[in-house]
């Protein structure tokens, strides 16, 4: 490189690095819904003005849009975190059928560890359900590098690209270089059914294309410098991908090492011809079994880890005891549990809910805190809605039960809204809480159609929640401030003794929204 | 600077206590230094009050972002609390910065900028010139506290060369 060209350095997280990397590859349209620890991802793009972003209702709408916007030529991006994907495995999975227009890259960030999550999927497995290439970048440079590469896999090849993160990677912060941006030529706007519309005549044709392509994927598995060889010493040879890489290096410095950058479909000849290589073959993967089982099934001879080390992330000082085969040592945390913030208009719904001896079903928010001392009032977790549709269900087999729903002013735009119209349409009974605190709180406070702003804080059309609760037909709604307790109390022993179907809209702000008004 | 020699600092307190921008300000001053850089953090529920730190390692090549317990050789600790979960990090000869807790408390007038304070105080000890300390501020606070925040910086940083 000239001297006199000056590289513009920055110090960026993963998440931020991915979204310079997929402004510098010229990317359009970005799309998602809030999700630790993926949401810093749109948050950046939206600091580019070049790029059309958007926090959607949810991730199966922000999977199609951004899709879409591939489908009609320019180069876009759906990022979600692990749990996120699974709303969006719907049109996930016949957008391999189809493949793309322009690039399309879907960006998952998994939570080895669960820091913020309610379980630790571990997304490569999709890529073999979806027969679409996986990327895993171990640091933030490369996950600024490597989506580059995926949008030009993406076309290459006609598919969707996974890129899976993780959460070290994505909230790792690192010094780097950054490039210009370079936007491709649209390609003209044309109608073309066979390649979109998947009827199942249309959709064999596809398929036959697909187990092609995953040829073709395959050979270019062997090929592409994203997977690594690094010889060193041949007594060790590690197989290892993301940020487990990172931790094998730190701990054997002069080890061989195949890294994994293109973790799927398998380079079998290069994994082959390394094994032969070296004296020992150890894979070093975090969570599932998913490089150890493709070897074992290649035949090959390998050391791994006690299943012991599936559950939770890894360490650096994990690594030599998984080498030894030893079993994980469980650490018994002493961290200050997370609570709800002083304050909280969450305190005052479920302090009201407490008194009346409820069952509650939740939903994933700040409120899913309220399962914790000193409230303890929470009694099941399991999906975004799922507050709505278990009040239903848990109903069905305690009839005589005093049962209510929580969920929160964004997750019931996400999903909550169609159990909701479920509820009314087979005559559910029961009270569903919108504890609305006016923003999507515990992902740091985004926008959603309920505050009536967009992703980069501009004015649009506010969803009026009671309107939205009364057209589905409800018994009875009520808006109402939690923290008038008095009010609200008599309030909630009242519905909740009624039978009907009840939805109180508790409607009090969030403590740390920045730009109220 | 020595050959291959990595600095490993861990931050911790709770959410809200500027743990996160404090590593921030360290690990952007490095980067400006020329060094390679990690630092790492969780975002999410543990910003409700909960447990908050963060790593910085910096040197000529860093590849883990994570430092394992009883490798820090620097331990800023901002919560008393904190303090028996945070302490395994530390290095046998490692340097712990607890005791600066009650100096900052005392020296700072707005207790938003404990953080910077402590920064200072740790500054005086890392192969940093001052230059890109003061540069770093610049970058990461909005203009109209940087005089401030530089101002308590450089009181941590006398207390902390002393």
């Amino acid at each position: 490189m000239s001297a006199n060209i000056e590289v513009k350095k920055a110090f960026l997280s993963g998440n931020e690095a991915l979204a310079q990397g997929a402004f510098e590859a010229g990317m359009k349209v970005a799309c998602a819904y809030p999700g630790t620890p993926s949401t810093e991802i749109m948050e950046a793009v939206a600091t580019y003005p070049e790029i059309d972003v958007q926090w959607s209702v949810n991730e199966k709408v922000a999977f199609e849009v951004a899709m879409g916007a591939s489908v009609g030529g320019v180069r876009s991006l759906f990022a979600c975190k692990h749990v996120g994907l699974n709303v969006a495995m719907d049109p996930l999975m016949t957008a391999s059928y189809t493949g793309v227009t322009a690039g399309f890259v879907i960006v998952v960030c998994d939570d080895p560890g669960m820091h913020s999550s309610q379980n630790e999927q571990d997304t490569r497995w999709v890529g073999i359900y979806s027969k679409m290439p996986v990327l895993e970048p171990s640091n933030p440079r490369e996950a600024r590098e490597f989506v580059k590469e995926a949008f030009e896999i993406s076309e290459e090849f006609d598919t969707p690209v996974i890129v899976r993160m993780v959460t070290r990677v994505s909230h790792t912060k690192q010094n780097m270089n950054l490039g210009e941006r370079v936007v491709p030529e649209q390609p003209p706007f044309e109608k073309n059914p066979a390649k979109y519309v998947m009827v199942p005549k249309l959709a064999y044709k596809k398929h036959i294309i697909i187990e092609e392509r995953l040829n073709k994927l395959r050979s270019f598995a062997e090929t592409t410098e994203l997977n690594r060889v690094e010889m060193g010493d041949t007594k060790l040879g590690f197989i290892t991908s993301s940020m487990a890489y990172s931790y094998v290096k730190e701990n054997y410095p002069d080890a061989s090492i195949l890294k994994l950058g293109f973790s799927y479909p398998f380079c079998d000849e290069k994994i082959c011809k390394f094994a032969a290589d070296v004296e020992e073959l150890v894979v070093v993967e975090e969570l599932d079994p998913f490089i150890e089982t493709h070897l074992k099934a290649m035949g090959l001879e390998i050391t791994t880890k006690d299943p012991s080390f599936m559950i939770g992330e890894l360490r650096p000082e994990l690594i030599k005891p998984l080498v030894a085969g030893e079993k994980k040592v469980e650490k018994i945390s002493n961290d200050r549990p997370p609570r709800l913030c002083p304050g909280c208009p969450h305190f005052f719904s479920f302090n009201a809910m407490k008194k009346q001896d409820l069952f509650v079903a939740g939903d994933i928010g700040c409120y899913t805190l309220a399962c914790l001392p000193p409230l303890q009032t929470l009694h099941t977790t399991i999906c975004m809605g799922a507050g709505v549709t278990f009040n239903e269900g848990l109903r069905k087999a305690n009839p005589d039960a005093k049962i209510v729903g929580v969920v929160g002013d964004s997750t019931f735009v996400h999903s909550g809204i169609t159990g909701l119209i479920n509820a009314v349409y087979n005559k559910a009974k029961g009270v569903i809480f919108i504890l609305d605190n006016s923003i999507t709180a515990m992902t740091g406070g985004q926008q959603n159609p309920s505050t009536g702003y967009t992703i980069r804080d501009e004015k649009t059309k506010q969803l009026d929640l009671k309107a939205l609760c009364l057209a589905c037909g409800v018994d009875n709604v009520d808006v109402i401030d939690p923290t008038n307790q008095k009010e609200f109390e008599a309030l909630v022993e009242t519905r909740v003794n009624e039978d009907s179907l009840s939805v109180i809209i508790a409607k009090h702000p969030c403590k740390l929204i920045k730009n109220l008004g | 600077m020595s050959e291959n020699k990595i600095y490993n600092i861990v931050f911790g307190g709770i959410g809200g206590q500027g743990v996160l921008k404090a590593s921030e300000i360290c690990g952007m001053a490095a980067m400006l230094a020329g060094y390679d850089v990690t630092k790492s953090e969780i975002h999410g529920m543990s910003q409700r009050g909960g447990s908050v730190e963060s790593y910085v390692r910096f040197g000529d090549e860093i590849y883990s972002p994570l430092i394992p317990e009883g490798c820090a050789e620097y331990l800023v600790c901002f919560h008393e609390e904190e303090y028996s979960r945070l302490k395994p990090f530390l290095a046998a000869d490692g340097k712990d910065y607890v005791s600066y807790i009650d100096v900052a408390k005392k020296a700072i007038e707005n207790p938003k900028t404990l953080n910077t304070f402590l920064v200072g105080v740790l500054s005086a000890s890392l192969p940093i010139e001052v230059e890109f300390w003061m540069k770093s501020l610049e970058e990461i606070f909005p203009e109209k506290i940087q005089e401030l925040n530089k101002k308590v910086f450089l009181e941590g940083r006398e207390v902390g060369a002393k």
